[in-house]
């Protein structure tokens, strides 16, 4: 199996262990993910801001970076990646004045839109490409014991028109997988929330609040670590929980951990090999208990 | 399928709060609307719900379903067992409401809160309303999604922000209307319509789809929001979080194609401010490795590209 890949600018820094984590997992199931030469950051839900039509305009140029590979599909390992690069996408398709114009200023640089390649994400190439099954006989260390909350993130559910892969008022593609990797996925209240990443320096106050509500109600139902597709989300609910720590009095602490950290340790990757230790709120003691690790 | 539903309905007096269940026969093809009419009219008149046209016109009926609004009239109570894939429902008001009692909601508060925005058509000098206005078919078009808004409350109750907010923030059905106005071709001063967004937290919008994606009427909820910044921008509104934030984004892509999350918190707070209160993060992030103050990225292969299509989306934008 081939994608080109498009790992998105936090894989490249604050989130490097997912690019580490993605890398492993891939190569461990056999799949090849060739990185864009030259993607750019897909807007990040921001530049449509400033300027819409240039936002459609950056990932209508990431996508034809892809079309020049030969594959079929683009495979992204973040939320609001996929959600932009989808959204441009299906304007491009759907509206041919606005791909003519688009196409006219990647024109430019000897580049063309086609339309040829899907934009998908590792969760969802997982079920509807590899299928569950293969990822199954692949499990060296099923998670037996471990309770996850699997975090959804809102970019990887709606809007449906734009990504539609499952119902967004009930997905189970997260708890799919984690059943396959034989951890115990656990229902939990805000199971579905927003992370409030977007918004943290403008809305800092209320982002923490909800940052805060995201770790109680895993906690409350028990679970060993929060689970979640979109580096944006881990980053909210990881990196800012010290600081959403400080409006609340009860204790939030809450493992995140990344997907492919998760598949991973099915895969038999130790911890450290997928790069957990560079998680905020530390993650190991609580996997190496559960699935009675060795420390290294 | 199955043959009894069971709906538990969040009930309120004005004073307790109390969830009340109801074995409701099931029949094919019914709607949400059906099923609390059912409720009311053949087990329990005390149940107070709002509704009037049955047609996804007056708005009123509108509640939430196991955590999610829908308009009852329009949702087909098959689609919402086949969604959940459970005959147990959970029936509550709106959130993001008062609630009057049992699933009936204020609206008042909200309609005071529409008039910041100068919910009405302030006249261009082209025309009155003596002598009437004359718009383009492409003008028409402008506002023929906004003024599909029925004022039901979905997108108010799934709005993220709300749910954390002191109650400053526009509900998006407000946003909606104030859009509707300032694109209107007969509108003389949009920027009227459009300041008041913008004192009332406008960048706290959190980007989580739910209005767009709940929206009975399929209004394009998040483009409008983010038209209205732009236009705010446009009227010289630069100089706060969110639009610098956003700014940070569009040039850090035009100098190198990616973003320097190194520079992100300083270019939207300002060096002082980040100094002061973005300490203890950085450190921490530097501790994990996960920010490296001393990497500088390069620009990506075909940065020129890149530039080419800022300068093009400049030219035609203008």
């Amino acid at each position: 199996m081939r994608y080109a890949f498009f790992p998105g600018c936090t894989l490249e820094s604050a989130a490097e262990e997912l690019m580490i984590s993605t890398k492993k997992v891939a190569a461990a199931l056999g799949i090849e993910l060739i990185e864009l030469n030259g993607w750019t950051c897909c807007g990040a839900s921001h530049i449509q801001d400033v300027d819409d039509f240039l936002a459609t305009s950056i990932n209508a140029r990431n996508i034809s970076l892809a079309e020049e590979l030969k594959v079929d599909k683009l495979l992204t390992v973040c939320n609001t990646c996929t959600l932009m690069l989808r959204t441009a996408k299906l304007k491009m398709d759907k509206n041919e004045k606005l791909r003519t114009k688009v196409n006219e200023g990647l024109n430019r640089s000897g580049m063309e839109y086609k339309g040829s390649v899907e934009v998908t994400h590792l969760l969802w190439a997982l079920i509807q490409d590899y299928g569950l099954d293969n990822l199954k006989k692949l499990v060296k260390r099923p998670l037996t014991g471990l309770k996850v909350a699997n975090f959804y993130g809102c970019h990887i559910l709606m809007p449906p028109n734009v990504m539609g892969f499952e119902n967004h008022m009930n997905p189970q593609s997260m708890e799919m997988v984690a059943e396959v990797l034989g951890a115990e996925s656990v229902d939990f209240e805000q199971r579905l929330a927003c992370c409030g990443f977007h918004a943290v320096f403008p809305a800092e106050k209320e982002v923490m609040n909800l940052t805060g509500k995201n770790c109680l109600s895993p906690k409350a139902a028990g679970a060993d670590c929060l689970v979640t597709p979109c580096p944006l989300c881990q980053m909210q609910l990881d990196a800012y929980q010290p600081d959403a720590q400080k409006a609340f009095k009860e204790d939030i602490t809450m493992p995140v951990l990344h997907l492919p950290q998760l598949i991973g340790l099915a895969l038999g990757f130790s911890p450290e090999e997928l790069a957990i230790q560079r998680h905020v709120v530390d993650a190991i003691p609580a996997l190496k208990e559960t699935l009675q690790l060795q420390t290294v | 399928m199955y043959s009894t539903l069971y709906i538990k309905i969040r009930r309120f007096d004005g004073k307790k709060e109390w969830y009340q269940g109801y074995h409701l026969p099931y029949e094919k093809g019914r709607t949400v609307l059906w099923a609390l009419t059912t409720i009311r009219e053949q087990m329990d008149p005390t149940l107070v719900f709002t509704s009037a046209c049955r047609h996804a016109i007056c708005g009123s009926c509108a509640v939430t379903i196991n955590g999610n609004a829908f308009l009852a009239c329009k949702t087909s109570l098959d689609e919402v067992l086949e969604t959940f894939q459970t005959p147990h429902l959970t029936f509550e008001p709106l959130k993001n409401f008062e609630v009057i009692k049992d699933l009936a909601i204020e609206w008042e508060p909200k309609m005071e809160k529409m008039e910041k925005v100068k919910p009405w058509l302030l006249p261009a000098e082209d025309g009155s309303k003596e002598l009437g206005f004359k718009q383009s078919e492409e003008d028409y078009h402008q506002i023929a999604a906004p003024t599909d808004c029925i004022l039901c409350g979905v997108c108010t109750s799934e709005c993220n922000q709300l749910a954390v907010n002191d109650g400053t923030y526009l509900d998006p059905f407000i946003l909606n209307r104030a859009y509707r106005f300032a694109v209107d071709s007969r509108d003389g001063s949009p920027e009227q319509h459009i300041q008041p967004v913008f004192e009332n937290e406008l960048w706290k919008c959190l980007h989580c789809m739910q209005c767009v994606s709940k929206c009975p009427k399929g209004i394009p909820l998040t483009e409008q929001i983010a038209y209205l910044r732009q236009e705010s921008i446009r009227m010289g509104e630069v100089n706060n979080q969110g639009a610098r934030h956003a700014f940070a984004f569009h040039d850090d892509v035009r100098s190198k194609g990616r973003l320097n999350e190194m520079t992100l918190p300083i270019k939207t707070d300002g060096l002082v401010n980040t100094a002061m209160r973005k300490v203890p993060f950085a450190l921490r992030m530097i501790k994990k490795g996960k920010i490296n103050p001393f990497h500088m990225p390069k620009a990506v292969e075909g940065i020129k590209g890149v530039r080419e299509i800022y300068q093009y989306a400049k030219e035609v934008g203008e």
